[in-house]
């Protein structure tokens, strides 16, 4: 518990003190975002709620890719990482600190994103937006999950900001259509009982990849 | 030994592949429905099966590769990655053919088309994991990891991909007579093929593992050598 | 017979590339082989090595 808190407070305290991580994640967001925009040109009224949701998720992956890896990404300059597989903080401990941490900047990034996506498709802030909030978080988490597993490979292996994406957009793909579709749900006006199904999914998904970072990162960072 | 052994299996996979194709083209009655067309099905669903078991050996083979160590556990489980891989476009390609004059679409957003695709995008970045980053025992944990974690993740894509199809209307009927199989003739056949398919995978297998353990051992012996080399050459 | 092409084209996909991936198989394994011959001949050059020094 101790690691894990040491570590988190050292990655938020160097993104406190001018790492652009997070900045570069919004900014990132922001400009999928835009490209969505024009890319499938939203008509305005109700019929835009699944593209919207199309365009938020979309931008989350994208720049989630980019961004979320990051905090594992850091440690490998530097012999960084070696010294924490040398340490003895618990492996687990040290995935659950990193993933802590994407978490936190993805959060951050989103709500940048969402507060963009009311202006650009002229949403209220309103419970609809309210009721699309836990499947946003459950999607971030399961990413952030998901990348910081994926970064711990493909950020030591040649060519492995390729392989990043090809890793982790099919193994994301439940994630993403439970939360698309339950995006879509909510921003059209539905109830809880209608996201449901989608919410459960993702719970199982994000279970899945915290279980599978937590119990399999030690074998990622080790060296030959 | 292992020659007599392999030789049996070749013969073996050649004499039962010789008799689900005579089977599939002369001995099956024709599907009333769908026409000559549904004789796809007899070599398409063994296909499945190989990509499926072969995926499935993939975890397998990691979780032992992770647990016990040893270079065979990881050359089993790249050998199986490479033949689901192959066994797996098999069953896209002849799925698409087989939907375009049954359905009049080469692909739909079918439940089960949707996840052989995922399936086949999430195996081939495994493959492109060992294809790009070459061979070390830290790549073989790697891959052994993507092999464990995509096997977990494929039970949550099914499900999630199946309530994705529900939820839309379908915009095409599916034909249940893909799997009425009403004829005895009809299963007889798909159990022959089925046969000769898990016959033609164990023999892929076998002469695949066989040729990456070769290599690995050729790696280690020339990494030997280079050392024995350096040490010669200081004295 | 309608639609006799397709189900050709099927069976001819699949044995083909099946066919195709036991050549791929041949030739890795071809390259192996070649591997083999080099260290062999390499192992020799070293023994040859280890005998003169020793008989000088």
């Amino acid at each position: 518990m101790a690691g894990f808190v040491a570590v988190l407070r050292k990655d938020l305290t160097l993104e406190l003190r001018g790492g652009e991580s997070t900045l570069a994640l919004v900014a990132l967001s922001i400009l999928i975002l835009v490209v969505m925009v024009f890319a499938l040109d939203p008509a305005g009224g109700a019929a835009d709620a699944p593209i919207a949701a199309g365009a938020l998720w979309v931008a989350m992956i994208f720049a989630g890719m980019a961004g979320a890896a990051r905090t594992v990404l850091a440690e490998r300059d530097n012999g960084c990482l070696r010294a924490l597989y040398l340490s003895p903080l618990d492996r687990g401990a040290l995935f659950l600190a990193k993933l802590a941490a994407a978490s936190i900047f993805m959060i951050v990034a989103e709500a940048a994103v969402v507060l963009m996506l009311v202006l650009f498709f002229n949403l209220d802030f309103d419970l609809r937006l309210a009721r699309m909030l836990p499947a946003l978080a459950l999607g971030l988490v399961g990413f952030a999950a998901l990348a910081t597993l994926l970064a711990a490979i493909s950020g030591r292996v040649h060519a492995g900001d390729l392989l990043m994406p090809l890793l982790a957009v099919p193994m994301y793909v439940p994630a993403l259509i439970a939360g698309v579709k339950a995006s879509a749900a909510a921003l059209g006006g539905a109830q809880w009982s209608a996201m449901g199904q989608w919410l459960r999914i993702m719970i199982a998904f994000d279970v899945l990849f915290v279980a599978a970072g937590f119990i399999l990162f030690e074998h990622l960072l080790g060296e030959d | 030994m292992a020659n007599t052994f392999m030789r049996t299996l070749a013969a073996l996979t050649g004499l039962l592949m010789f008799a689900a194709i005579y089977m599939t083209f002369a001995f099956v009655p024709t599907e009333a429905e769908q026409g000559i067309v549904q004789r796809i099905f007899y070599f398409h669903v063994p296909c499945a099966w190989v990509a499926f078991a072969a995926f499935g050996i993939v975890a397998i083979s990691g979780i032992f590769y992770l647990w016990l160590g040893g270079q065979i556990w990881d050359d089993l489980g790249y050998a199986c990655a490479e033949i689901g891989m192959v066994f797996c476009t098999l069953v896209l390609i002849t799925g698409s053919i087989w939907a375009r004059p049954i359905w009049g679409v080469w692909w739909t957003w079918d439940s089960r088309l949707t996840t052989t695709l995922i399936l086949w995008l999430l195996y081939g970045g495994y493959i492109m994991l060992r294809a790009m980053a070459g061979d070390s025992p830290q790549v073989a944990r790697f891959a052994a990891v993507i092999g464990i974690v995509a096997a977990a993740d494929v039970p949550v894509i099914v499900v999630s991909v199946r309530l994705w199809r529900t939820i839309h209307p379908a915009v095409l009927i599916t034909k249940q007579g893909e799997h009425g199989l009403t004829d005895p003739r009809m299963v007889a056949t798909l159990l022959v093929a089925l046969a000769a398919f898990t016959a033609l995978f164990a023999w892929l297998l076998l002469i695949r593992f066989a040729s990456l353990r070769t290599r690995s051992r050729l790696a280690a012996l020339e990494r030997e050598l280079n050392l024995a080399e350096a040490a010669a050459g200081d004295l | 017979m309608e639609n006799l092409g397709y189900l050709g084209a099927a069976y001819a996909i699949i044995f083909g590339v099946i066919f195709l991936y036991v050549i791929f198989i041949q030739r890795r394994q071809a390259q192996l082989d070649e591997r083999m011959r080099a260290l062999e001949a390499r192992l020799a050059e070293v023994r040859d090595g280890l005998k003169h020094r020793s008989a000088g």
